[in-house]
């Protein structure tokens, strides 16, 4: 591990390749690059998720930390880090001052493991338009968390707005074994029925503020075909958000999921005893793992958000998107179809230390 | 129509869980149950692939009930669970362990566990359907598989599933091993057989399907037109341990050779299966099994050994015939090696040597594909004294992956061409995620997909290789090695007669 304070791209890609060599045997077979976002007081649990993530997927892991947008010189402190503390691969820790920050990418895209996926996860609140954020753009794949938001619906309908291919959310990632045990005690009906089955209602009880909850009614609505709500429950729920999922089905019956609250869900479904499924509760960094496992485009989430926001045409949007500058510092563009040119942001990275005075002569404002 | 609204075949994140069901370990008190079976149950659970019913049966001869049996299965499974340990995981599967005591020739305790099996469809909601894991020696299967045939416990019906899991040795020649088909397939039906062979299990040799028929890179190169020979090693390290009376009977050829090393010749020869199905998969295995044809001159290319004492790893290890209950004068093998022809369009001509072994320097199961040289080189004949064939292996364990060696210039201001490889490292990272062999094998049992499971024709496809083999040496006395080295010598006359040699794996 070193540390390199006041530094620039060039002499972390040096870095990362001299300690290559005197590490020794060295991960061969990098599938992919891992962004992380985080904000400085809590890059910690950002790293420790992303390093358990590494352990089951092989990445080359890049923590970006913005800081002090409005620090009036720009400057890069790194750490590089081959196979310790951030897991078995490659890690640089980035912390930017100054306008930097806004440039992150002119230090990241060197850095990305040659031609393999990008995966960018923002561990704070996500930009409102993953657009005005180049390590988005430059991502395959694109992972917020609705939860870390202050209002949780309010991000996810922002996330449907801003919705392209290739998006997902980890309040999506947290229905998993919610929506994995729901299908399978649907199957048990359906073995026992020896026939189909067919979902007429439902309902989720928990927390309608909750965005997993949300999601996981939105996916029962897209997937059954009817409309189902999430209704405030008298119990708190965790993380999740969700209390009981019941389900009306045809031929009068009805199976419902309760959280036991000691790490399980009651199952209960006609002509059968009522049975215990654990459902663990799974570590953020479980959640990163989910993400990195599969990195194509995920439709269902897209239906669910589609259903849970009531925003459409989803399916429609193109996957490639542009990066559009945004300046933190100043008041949104009125044409936020102005492109920045990306010759001139690297101009702006090269020259940075030089010749910068707070930014606010910087070419990019057009 | 799909039946089950929720489910999506474009959602990647929901497992395959099987349906409702039971598993019914026969001999849960055995090294097998307990190292690998209980463990993989709770994996299972675990990571959410267990249906929400289900239920775990032990029948043994001990005098247990299921408390008994339930701490030892938390002992077993918590020792070596590849996963996590989490309590309320075990607890909820624990509520739905039973044990039933009796041996096997007791009618009531069959009548018992029918009974139990009824019982816990009612009150466990398993829907009738139940996997009988068979852990138990071959000599045994006759009288468990008539007890459940009197019992009905066998029959799959449309309403429900049942299906037997058979582990290897599947019978030691080939009349046996059609005694022992026709007997399981006569209780079970042959699509409700599954015969486990770990071995198959494994990441890697999955992915030398994948490796095979998803890439365009390597199947135009893999015929005799460019390979130049296969070498198929599954090395141990550990001599026989406390399976003296087993392995005296049976030795390292129908041990190992019939089994792990003829299945992964078959994925390795066999043609591109029409899809991948289980099937599929299986008729093309099928194909190449029949087509392997054994050596003419057995006395060179069919190399039998047996250790001696010697040094290993830094200890002191015992010949063969000084361990427990051996014969002094056992002629059992210890090592077998064995040259091959795959007699088909695209393999003729192209040798196969399959080799396996105890007390050998290091644990590795590989496949190492051998390349022709290259017709001709512009080089000075100084300059590539160092290259050698270009290889791909395929590591099975440990450290799963794939090897490419090649020729590489070595830097410097004359020109000089020495063999480098390049490495993919499988099982290193992805370790946390992929399953243990047993893990997978047991979920596919329990989801009735085959794929991973050799048919008995396979099996009987097997034994005709190895049964004029086991004829020949019948009458002679293996070759002996040292423990701790790459096997006898006559191991390494039979490639050098070719002009070819051993890869150190």
């Amino acid at each position: 591990m070193s540390t390199l304070w006041d530094t620039n791209g060039s002499a972390i890609v040096k870095e990362l390749t001299e300690q290559r060599r005197t590490g020794g045997a060295v991960m061969s077979g990098v599938a992919l690059t891992l962004v992380v976002i985080a904000d400085e007081d809590r890059v910690v649990e950002a790293e420790a998720a992303a390093a358990a993530a590494a352990e089951v997927h092989p990445c080359r892991l890049l923590v970006v930390v913005r800081r002090q947008v409005e620090a009036p010189s720009p400057r890069l402190d790194a750490e590089v880090i081959i196979g310790g503390r951030l897991g078995p691969g490659e890690a640089v820790v980035m912390r930017m001052y100054g306008r930097l920050g806004l440039h992150a990418e002119s230090v990241v895209l060197p850095l990305l493991a040659a031609d393999a996926p990008v995966v960018t996860w923002w561990f704070d609140a996500a930009p409102d338009r993953i657009e005005t954020d180049a390590l988005g753009v430059i991502a395959n794949r694109r992972v917020t968390d609705s939860l870390m938001a202050a209002d949780g619906v309010a991000a996810l309908r922002r996330r449907a707005e801003d919705f392209a291919p290739g998006d997902t959310d980890l309040a999506w990632t947290r229905s998993t074994p919610w929506r994995s045990t729901l299908a399978s005690t649907l199957d048990a009906v359906v073995g026992r029925r020896g026939g189909a089955v067919q979902v007429l209602g439902g309902q989720v009880v928990g927390d309608p503020e909750n965005p997993t909850a949300q999601l996981v009614a939105g996916w029962i609505s897209a997937r059954c075909g009817c409309s189902v709500t999430v209704e405030a429950g008298q119990r708190s729920t965790g993380s999740k958000g969700i209390d009981t999922v019941v389900l009306t089905l045809d031929q009068d019956e009805e199976v419902r999921l309760t959280d036991d609250r000691k790490g399980g869900a009651v199952i209960s479904q006609p002509y059968r005893p009522d049975a215990t499924v654990a459902l663990p509760k799974r570590t953020l960094g479980e959640l990163i793992g989910e993400e990195m496992k599969r990195l194509d485009n995920d439709e269902p989430y897209r239906e669910a958000l589609e259903a849970a926001t009531g925003v459409t045409g989803l399916a429609d949007r193109a996957p490639v998107r542009e990066h559009v500058w945004f300046d933190p510092m100043r008041p949104a563009p009125a044409a936020p179809d102005v492109p920045a040119d990306s010759v001139e942001d690297d101009e702006v990275a090269e020259t940075g230390p030089g010749d910068d005075d707070g930014g606010d002569d910087s070419p990019e404002q057009g | 129509m799909t039946t089950n609204p929720l489910r999506d075949p474009r959602d990647r994140r929901l497992p395959r869980v099987p349906e409702p069901c039971a598993l019914v370990v026969f001999g849960i008190t055995g090294d097998l149950a307990r190292k690998k079976l209980l463990p993989a149950v709770y994996d299972l659970a675990n990571r959410g692939l267990l249906p929400t019913n289900f239920a775990l049966l032990g029948f043994a001869r001990r005098d247990w009930d299921d408390v008994d049996f339930a701490e030892l299965s938390r002992t077993a499974a918590r020792e070596h669970a590849r996963t996590p340990w989490r309590e309320e995981v075990w607890e909820r599967l624990s509520n739905s362990v039973r044990f039933i005591q009796g041996s096997f020739d007791d009618d009531d305790a069959f009548d018992e566990l029918a009974r139990t099996l009824g019982e816990l469809e009612g009150s466990h909601g398993i829907g009738g359907n139940a996997a009988f894991y068979l852990s138990i020696p071959p000599s045994m299967f006759p009288v468990v598989l008539k007890q459940m045939q009197r019992t009905g416990m066998a029959e799959s019906t449309p309403e429900r599933w049942r299906r037997v899991v058979v582990e290897k040795p599947f019978g030691t020649d080939l009349p046996s091993s059609r005694e022992l088909n026709g007997l399981v397939d006569s209780v079970f039906g042959a699509d409700d057989v599954f015969r486990i062979d770990h071995y198959l299990g494994k990441e890697t040799v999955q992915n030398l399907l994948a490796l095979r028929f998803a890439n365009t890179l390597f199947e135009p190169v893999w015929n005799s037109a460019h390979v130049d020979s296969v070498q198929i090693t599954m090395a141990e390290d550990v001599g026989i341990g406390g399976r003296a009376e087993f392995y005296e009977r049976t030795g390292a050829a129908r041990d190992v050779l019939q089994n792990h090393l003829l299945q992964l010749l078959a994925l390795t020869a066999m043609e591109e299966p029409v899809e991948f199905s289980a099937e599929e998969i299986r008729t093309e295995k099928l194909k190449v099994l029949r087509a392997i044809s054994v050596p003419k001159d057995m006395a060179r290319f069919a190399v039998r050994g047996q250790y001696e004492q010697g040094w290993l790893a830094g200890q002191r290890a015992q010949g063969y015939r000084q361990e427990d209950k051996v014969a002094d004068d056992s002629r059992t093998e210890t090592y077998a090696a064995v040259r091959l022809g795959v007699e088909t369009r695209r393999w003729a001509g192209v040798p196969f040597y399959l080799r396996t072994g105890k007390r050998l320097p290091r644990r590795v199961t590989e496949i190492a594909l051998s390349f022709r040289k290259a017709p001709h080189l512009p080089f000075a004949p100084t300059d590539t004294e160092e290259l050698g064939h270009n290889q791909l292996v395929v590591r099975v364990q440990p450290d799963e992956g794939v090897t490419l060696k090649f020729g590489s210039k070595v830097p410097g201001s004359v020109m000089e061409v020495r063999d480098v490889s390049m490495d993919f490292l499988y099982g290193e990272q992805f370790t946390e995620a992929s399953p243990e062999a047993y893990e997978r094998l047991l979920l596919d049992v329990l989801l009735g997909d085959a794929t991973l499971f050799p048919r008995n024709a396979e099996v009987e496809a097997s034994w005709a290789v190895i049964d004029p083999l086991e004829e020949y040496w019948a009458s002679t006395t293996p070759f002996s090695y040292r423990a701790g080295e790459w096997g006898p010598r006559a191991a390494d006359e039979m490639l050098a007669s070719e002009g070819r040699a051993w890869r150190r794996p």
